[in-house]
């Protein structure tokens, strides 16, 4: 079979072609659409935002959630806050800077004109959010306060406190749930989508699981929106929630959606380092600290000194040194990559040699710790529960971890994937960040997503495509139905041996080896052989307590990581085959003499598209050429 | 145990878990006494808890159902009652925020679900907060669709309101003062949304609608009353503040006074 | 309306309002009753003067309005608190989460109060009407029944018992007034808060030096 993508990339000046995509879409007349109704599969930012839009603008609105609210999803957590090209600061900000800014920080493997979007938008985002009630943090005068990110030269990222998902994700969710009030949005919770339903080719539903009873559902409706996040948690250990999963794209790229630049993950620079083997999850230090926090190492090797004993002219600020003009503020991929060679070279601090420190004496000293902590304040508390340490008095440990996930369900410029009518939002798809997202512009593009473009791009497709009447009798419902319960029950009679986190925490470590923050070709060829030996054995061995028709979570963490099991697979088949460097993907074969990443444009300037085919087969690689005529292609630097 | 050297090498606990099962809603709940060991201090609560339940898998028994997600104490989902305490002993954090340096070395550990008529048992630790949700439907927004409102900083809004209306808005739904409190009063919780729009100028216009119908929700939710007691506030790993239930209670006499319809 | 008076927060409304009420005529009525000290002759004049007034009913039947919607309102509360909990915990809660036992304990205490009220005023203002006359001007002699019924040791220690208890429900009742009338400040809030324990240890102490003066001076 042979596959194509089509970006369908409006004509134009790239300064245009939003607005004119806007212009010449089809409309689909207000009466008509009550008419319509739409999937919506998560409620995190993209999810919350596109259904709370959607049923303003009068669609029938189901919003599914695995979660029992959704005000849970991952997108809760974001710390840092989210840029916009609003130039309040006076620094020359623009939104052609923010265009640029993110296509560099993507290392040139992002589609312009999405990024271009991404940035106009911006600015709505912030009005939105302000007009809803989001308690961004302002100044004494009572106008909004900006501060730095990594990557960016100008102050253009908006937060509150360090609850920045926390505050943007409430208020989608207010909005979201003033139309669950008013009848506009049906709201599903606690049911989790294990597969797609297509008909005549086009999506038209989904089957989900009901969490508490166990009992399949099917949901139908003329589209499918997919806001399920990203895929950090095939890791075992990252800083996503624990929920969050791969399961509903991966089950729609199982049904024909492509799946983009899987082995685009990032790892970042700032979390508390493992304690121990029981480690369940890591947690993120916002990179918002670095705008005050210095990092460093001890210059000697095997410094077991503590950290206020080792003097000034034994400390190596090295990132400070190396990139002396972004210093504390290089980009994640940059900045990690230093912390791992500074520790590869037996100057990591802590017990376990896998730590680098973030100071913040100096901060403290200049402005007061009253400063300091009515900007991070709830940051230093979360890391002195966790390490008993107090970050006031000393340096933070922290070392990098998997965070974020760049690849995801392909999609065009419409936000729909390869399969008619799937559209894919949020992190869950590969669109704007290339191989490598630059801080605060996750929050920004989800809900750029969801309040923005879905609204346009829904109704194009909705009033130019003709969409049979069906039930949910279909043959197609019946079988993918079907093919769900089979796979459940397989799981729960595999009766075996090893626990569901014994399996995935194999998986995530030959992940975080092989397939992580420094990749080799030696390495990769060892994952595509190790991934499927512990996929074999998880389908034979793995042990679920308890029965399908219950409460189980075994059961449904074991779902998840038998999709992550295939994943994992598919990220290290297109980290072999992407020969290079590049952001988030590392590898060791190509870099500078100072460790610096060096990508090959002539071969790899594409975005690489998986189509699944068939069990047992190898998957199918697109590529998606991306040209670059606003940002010159240049080496990435920010020394 | 462990010698007296520098490093702390044996550090490691044994505890009895007394964990409430239950197997459905309808079912009748009973503790269950379960003792594990090779605790370490630096582990979460919840690591505990995963550290009992890879053990009950292997014994081919039920795992202990609790619910959670960020575990870094922002989503609100974590919540349970230890040793009587909503979120355990430690003031401001959630159970996933909690380590097992707070416990000792033979410690008895006992925990429970919420107990609260509107959070009905789902199984185990396992509850069902919806009724938040359905608070919030009520009036917890501002009426304004997406679209292009004015320009972020056309309204200026004082630091102070903007960092009280923070404080309330900090809020993770989590359930802690309905657990806490004697009543199961809901309380804090619609106080905390309550005042997060009261305090804003975009909350204005609907000032009046949002606090009635919140109320009204809350109570046909079946939540209790508050008689000031004030172990919510106490329980509150957001540490929201009992202001916020004087406010709620301001603004809701106002609002019976000065609306125009019975 | 009615609607109104179903809502939680009216309920509360009417708790701190009725509350405020008793809690000022509990001050007034103590500090009254204090010139028991100065003379039986003060102390009776005293009581006439009050019960002579014209607006003496206005106050009577407002204090018993107060007392009854005040009963009525905290056995409702009592009603659907008790309904909203699907149990109790194993253990109580630790010290750095408990609350104050007052707080806790406000219906207990509040229904030992109603039970002293009662038996109060079957035993004073219905109980055994002696009369006396100053300067020609007839009335009740309230000392002499004052004399009379703290002569029983029993009597002295049911008053002392419900002061205590009524110590205990205002200590927490006053400053839990302005909470439920919609006060809360940063600012003042804590000192309301200490204001309430010594308004409360003030009513109650200056109430108990009566019945124990009486039995043990005279
Ligand atoms: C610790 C941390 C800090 C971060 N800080 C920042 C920051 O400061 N700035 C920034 O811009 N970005 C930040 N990010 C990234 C950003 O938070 C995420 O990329 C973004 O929130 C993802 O939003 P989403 O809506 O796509 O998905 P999510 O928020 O992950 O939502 C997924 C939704 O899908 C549902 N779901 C998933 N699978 C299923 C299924 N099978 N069936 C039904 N429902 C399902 C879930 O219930 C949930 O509702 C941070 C990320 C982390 C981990
Ligand atoms: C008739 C018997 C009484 C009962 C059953 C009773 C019960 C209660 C209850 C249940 C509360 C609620 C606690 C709260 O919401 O904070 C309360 C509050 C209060 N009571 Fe009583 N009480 C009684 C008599 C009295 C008397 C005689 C006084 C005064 C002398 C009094 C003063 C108060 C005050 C000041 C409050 C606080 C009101 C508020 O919180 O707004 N009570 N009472
Ligand atoms: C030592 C303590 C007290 C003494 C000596 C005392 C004395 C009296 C006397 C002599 C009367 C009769 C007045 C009259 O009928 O004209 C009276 C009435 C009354 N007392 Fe007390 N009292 C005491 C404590 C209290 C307390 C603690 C309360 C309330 C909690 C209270 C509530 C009342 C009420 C409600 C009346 C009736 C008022 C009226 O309607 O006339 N008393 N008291
Ligand atoms: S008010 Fe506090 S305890 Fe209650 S739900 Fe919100 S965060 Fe939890
Ligand atoms: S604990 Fe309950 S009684 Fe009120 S002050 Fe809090 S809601
Ligand atoms: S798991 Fe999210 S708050 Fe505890």
């Amino acid at each position: 079979m042979s596959h194509t993508l089509d970006s369908k990339v409006p004509g134009g000046d790239i300064a245009q072609k939003w607005t004119n995509y806007k212009f010449n879409s089809k409309l689909v007349n207000p009466s008509n659409k009550r008419k319509f109704s739409v999937i919506c599969v998560g409620t995190g930012l993209a999810g919350a935002s596109a259904s709370a839009t959607l049923a303003e603008l009068g669609y029938k609105v189901k919003a599914i959630t695995m979660h029992d609210s959704p005000r849970r999803a991952h997108s809760i957590a974001a710390q840092g806050g989210i840029n916009a090209a609003k130039n309040y600061p006076n620094d020359g900000d623009s939104v052609y800077r923010l265009f640029y800014d993110t296509v560099k920080g993507g290392d040139f493997r992002s589609r312009e004109a999405n990024v271009h979007r991404l940035a106009e938008v911006s600015n709505n985002i912030i009005d939105q959010c302000v007009a809803q009630g989001v308690p961004f943090a302002r100044d004494y005068g009572g106008l909004l306060a900006n501060r730095s990110f990594g990557g960016a030269q100008v102050s253009r990222t908006f937060y509150a406190r360090g609850q920045t998902g926390q505050q943007l994700l409430i208020g989608a969710y207010h909005a979201m749930m003033r139309m669950v009030g008013a009848g506009k949005i049906q709201l599903v919770p606690r049911q989790e989508m294990l597969d797609l339903v297509v008909v005549d080719g086009k999506a038209r539903g989904v089957i989900c699981r009901d969490l508490i009873t166990g009992e399949t559902v099917r949901h139908m409706a003329d589209a499918v929106l997919i806001c399920t996040g990203g895929y950090s948690n095939a890791y075992y250990l990252s800083t996503s929630a624990r929920m969050s999963n791969a399961t509903a794209a991966w089950r729609c790229y199982r049904r024909g959606a492509a799946f983009a630049n899987p082995c685009y993950v990032q790892i970042h620079p700032t979390c508390i380092p493992v304690s121990g083997d029981h480690q369940s999850k890591l947690t993120l230090m916002s990179e918002s600290l670095r705008n005050d926090g210095r990092v460093w190492v001890s210059k000697l090797k095997g410094d077991t000194r503590a950290p206020g004993d080792i003097p000034e002219s034994d400390r190596d600020y090295y990132l400070e040194r190396i990139y002396p003009s972004f210093g504390n503020l290089a980009p994640r991929d940059v900045s990690s990559r230093a912390a791992k060679r500074m520790c590869d070279e037996g100057r990591g601090v802590g017990r376990s040699g896998l730590a680098v420190y973030l100071d913040f004496k100096d901060a403290i000293a200049r402005d007061g710790e009253n400063v300091v902590r009515e900007k991070y304040g709830n940051l230093f508390d979360m890391y002195h529960h966790i390490t008993d340490e107090n970050p006031y008095k000393m340096p933070m440990r922290i070392y990098p971890a998997v965070h974020y996930t760049m690849g995801g369900l392909w999609v065009d410029y419409n936000l729909m994937s390869t399969i008619p009518g799937l559209f894919v939002l949020g992190e869950a798809n590969f669109s704007d960040h290339g191989a490598n997202r630059l801080g605060a512009s996750a929050l920004m593009q989800g809900l750029a997503d969801g309040y923005f473009v879905i609204p346009a791009t829904l109704s194009n497709y909705l009033g130019s495509t003709k969409l049979e009447k069906i039930s949910a009798d279909h043959e197609a419902f019946s079988a993918a139905e079907n093919d769900v319960q089979v796979r459940v029950n397989k799981l729960v009679s595999a009766n075996g041996s090893k626990t569901v986190d014994e399996m995935h925490k194999e998986l995530g470590k030959v992940l975080w080896e092989r397939v992580g923050m420094g990749r080799t070709e030696a390495g990769l060829k060892e994952a595509l052989k190790e991934i499927p030996k512990i996929r074999e054995e998880f389908w034979s061995n793995v042990k679920i307590p308890g029965d399908s028709k219950d409460y189980n979570l075994e059961l449904e963490k074991a779902g998840r990581v038998s999709d992550f099991l295939e994943l994992g697979e598919l990220m290290a088949r297109d980290a072999l085959i992407r020969d290079e460097s590049c952001g988030g993907h590392f590898r060791e074969e190509h870099q500078t003499p100072d460790g610096e990443a060096v990508r090959n444009d002539e071969k790899f300037s594409h975005a690489a598209a998986w189509f699944y085919e068939g069990e047992g087969k190898d998957p199918t690689r697109v590529e998606e050429n991306l040209s670059f005529e606003n940002v010159k292609l240049a080496v990435r630097s920010y020394k | 145990m462990g010698n007296h050297g520098t490093i702390q090498k044996d550090h490691s606990m044994t505890l009895n878990v007394q964990a409430w099962r239950q197997a459905g809603p309808q079912q009748k709940g009973k503790f269950e006494t379960y003792k594990i060991d090779n605790i370490i201090p630096e582990m979460s609560f919840l690591e505990m808890l995963d550290v009992l339940n890879q053990k009950l898998i292997k014994e081919g028994l039920d795992p202990i159902s609790f619910d959670h997600d960020c575990r870094e104490g922002i989503c609100g989902t974590c919540l349970m009652v230890i040793n009587g305490d909503a979120h355990g002993p430690e003031r401001g954090i959630t159970t996933c925020q909690l380590h097992m340096r707070t416990f000792k070395d033979g410690d008895t550990i006992v925990i429970e679900p919420a107990r609260a008529k509107s959070f009905p048992i789902i199984k185990d630790l396992s509850i069902d907060r919806s009724a938040f949700d359905r608070i919030v439907s009520k009036g917890g927004y501002v009426s304004i669709n997406t679209g292009n409102p004015q320009d972020a900083n056309a309204l200026p809004i004082a630091k102070e309101n903007a960092e009280l209306a923070m404080d309330a808005a900090a809020c993770i739904g989590c359930g802690a003062c309905v657990a806490a409190c004697k009543n199961a009063s809901a309380m804090l919780f619609v106080g905390a949304k309550v005042s997060h729009f009261a305090l804003l100028p975009q909350g204005q216009p609907e000032r009046t609608e949002r606090v009635l119908n919140m109320v009204e929700q809350m109570d046909a939710e079946g939540f209790g009353n508050c008689t000031n007691t004030g172990a919510c506030e106490a329980a509150c790993p957001k540490e929201i503040t009992l202001e916020n239930i004087a406010r709620m209670n301001r603004e809701f006499m106002k609002a019976s006074l000065v609306k125009r319809k019975c | 309306m009615l609607q109104l008076l179903k809502t939680s927060i009216f309920k509360k409304f009417v708790m701190g309002l009725t509350g405020l009420g008793l809690s000022g005529f509990v001050l007034g009525h103590m500090t009254g009753n204090l010139l028991l000290f100065k003379s039986a002759e003060a102390y009776n004049h005293y009581g006439h003067a009050i019960t002579s007034n014209p607006i003496y009913p206005l106050i009577s039947w407002g204090l018993i309005a107060c007392v009854v919607l005040h009963m009525i309102m905290g056995l409702w509360l009592a009603k659907d608190n008790y309904q909203a909990k699907s149990g109790t915990y194993a253990l109580a809660s630790t010290s750095a989460k408990d609350s104050t036992f007052a707080s806790k304990s406000m219906m207990y205490t509040g229904v030992l109060i109603l039970f002293f009220i009662t038996s109060h005023l079957y035993g004073m203002k219905y109980g055994t009407y002696y009369e006396v006359t100053y300067d020609g001007v007839e009335m009740r002699d309230l000392h002499r029944l004052i004399l009379e019924v703290f002569q029983s040791p029993l009597n002295v220690f049911w008053y002392v018992i419900s002061l205590v208890v009524l110590c205990i429900h205002l200590s927490h009742g006053v400053s839990s007034i302005f909470q439920s009338l919609g006060f809360n400040h940063p600012r003042y809030t804590p000192v309301i808060k200490i204001i309430g324990v010594v308004y409360a240890v003030v009513v109650a102490v200056g109430f108990i030096s009566q019945p124990i003066y009486v039995y043990l001076v005279h």
